[in-house]
């Protein structure tokens, strides 16, 4: 008979934390090799992505985010430095390169693209910071040199990491300043949403720190196309704003493999039950983090602690206990506001986030992250996290 | 064509999300069923339709969320 089979697609934060916990967790089970834990990433870099706004706006080096993979798995973990072109949930069979894998359990952890080429001139004409370390280095090029005109940071959705957006208005207005150009540059911030951040109790801190620093905000801007030899965008609203440099947030998609196999909606988000992460319809099949449909944010955390509780639910199926683990929905994101100060976005499904008042002690717990996300990936300090966040979970059923 | 949106339980990025990228697919005549416990999703479709030309026809209180329809005008 061979062994119980876990799949887990993706070497992100999400897939490579939830590997490293199955391993773990199973380790016994692994040895005697009646349980193999198979990770598949795409390449061996692992980027610590939150870094790509100090790489955009501070001139960071990218090269102090980013680790290798095979550094971060644990033993017991069988990674796969390749591609997964196909998933096919119903005969529980994944290829890449070439093979073919059958398996009994599967973890979705693909993430998301950033895709500003499915906006009619968006990508020939704007900077971002999402498309990877490589394209926020260019921002910075452009950035750093930028001395007078308009800066328009142009917001798409659906994208991950709902504080960015309004930390790259912070942190170009910071950046300026310190070069002493601020006063030839105009900053304009262009979003969806009917105020400067989703979340309404999070808006009333942002609004007035745009006020007090001249970034002027426009509202329900949803980006129709850029008219990229005039340099204007245009709204479906049909709004117009001219740009001397656009930095643009751009809308995202689930992973290719998932439209190939698929398994998703029109953008290649997984369909997932936002309490089990079980992908509907399949009660052997998971899905975590930015690849999921669910309405929260696509964020770091939210993929670790899915990840967590993904982990749990394979682990109760496999010794079949009978308990069924539901995150809470439970969000962190640190949102930084310049001069060194920040605030966290924090709320579970049931408990919006409230108002926070940014400080310095928040900005400090950002930067000193880096520090702790390697560790966490490879399934440390989950004690830690649970003190500080709570328990990412409830669970129901069980007593088998 | 009528599309339903389950946001139930989303707070940021926020309902408003969700139906913005119903819309972008729809035609002149679809209607938009928002379902949101945020109730700050109200006041955001209202504004919402307001700037984009379109119709908010009703919004019902269904005890623990909200059923907000909206009318698509313009596209």
């Amino acid at each position: 008979m061979r062994p119980v089979r876990i799949a887990v697609v993706g070497g992100g934060t999400g897939g490579t934390l939830v590997a490293n916990k199955l391993a773990s967790e199973l380790r016994e089970s692994v040895k005697r090799g009646e349980v193999e834990v198979h990770l598949f990433a795409e390449r061996p870099e692992h980027y610590f992505q939150p870094a790509n706004l100090d790489i955009a706006f501070k001139g960071a080096d990218p090269r102090r985010f980013v680790r290798d993979e095979r550094e971060l798995v644990v033993r017991g973990v069988k990674l796969h430095l390749s591609p997964v072109n196909l998933i096919d949930l119903n005969d529980r069979r994944l290829s890449f390169n070439g093979s073919s894998l059958e398996f009994d359990y599967l973890v979705i952890a693909t993430g998301s693209r950033a895709v500003p080429e499915v906006v009619e001139g968006l990508a020939e004409s704007s900077y971002n910071f999402h498309t990877g370390q490589e394209d926020a280095r260019r921002t910075w090029e452009a950035v750093s040199r930028f001395e007078r005109g308009r800066a328009v940071v142009l917001v798409n959705v659906p994208h991950k990491c709902p504080p960015s957006p309004v930390e790259a208005a912070f942190l170009l207005d910071e950046h300026l300043r310190k070069r002493g150009v601020r006063q030839n540059v105009e900053i304009v911030y262009a979003t969806p949403y009917t105020r400067a951040y989703p979340t309404h109790t999070i808006a009333e801190v942002v609004e007035p720190l745009f006020e007090e620093k001249g970034i002027q905000l426009v509202t329900l801007f949803n980006t129709d196309y850029v008219d990229v030899r005039e340099r204007k965008v245009r709204s479906l609203e049909g709004e117009e704003i001219k740009f001397d440099l656009l930095i643009t947030v751009p809308p995202h998609r689930g992973a290719e493999v998932i439209t190939a196999s698929g398994i998703g909606d029109e953008e290649g988000w997984v369909p997932t039950d936002k309490e089990t992460l079980r992908i509907k319809g399949y009660d052997y099949a998971f899905a975590i983090g930015d690849a999921t449909d669910i309405p929260i944010s696509k964020s770091g955390v939210v993929a670790h602690l899915e990840a967590i509780v993904a982990a749990k639910n394979v682990l109760a199926d496999i010794e079949g206990t009978g308990v069924e683990y539901c995150y809470t929905g439970r969000i962190n994101c640190p949102l930084e506001v310049g001069e060194g100060r920040a605030l966290f976005v924090a709320g579970t499904y049931t408990k919006p986030p409230e108002r926070q008042e940014p400080s310095r002690l928040k900005y400090l717990m950002k930067k000193f992250f880096p520090n702790v996300y390697w560790p966490m990936v490879q399934g440390k300090f989950e004690t830690l996290f649970d003190l500080y966040l709570g328990k990412p979970y409830t669970t129901r059923g069980g007593g088998k | 064509m009528r599309h339903v949106v389950d946001a139930r339980g989303s707070f940021c990025p926020g309902p408003i999300t969700e139906l913005i990228k119903v819309y972008r697919k729809a035609q002149p005549g679809d209607e938009i069923e928002l379902l949101a416990t945020d109730p700050a999703a109200k006041s955001d479709v209202k504004a919402w339709a307001q700037k984009s030309g379109n119709e908010v026809v009703s919004i019902e209180d269904r005890g623990d969320h909200f059923a907000i329809l909206v009318r698509v005008v313009r596209r």
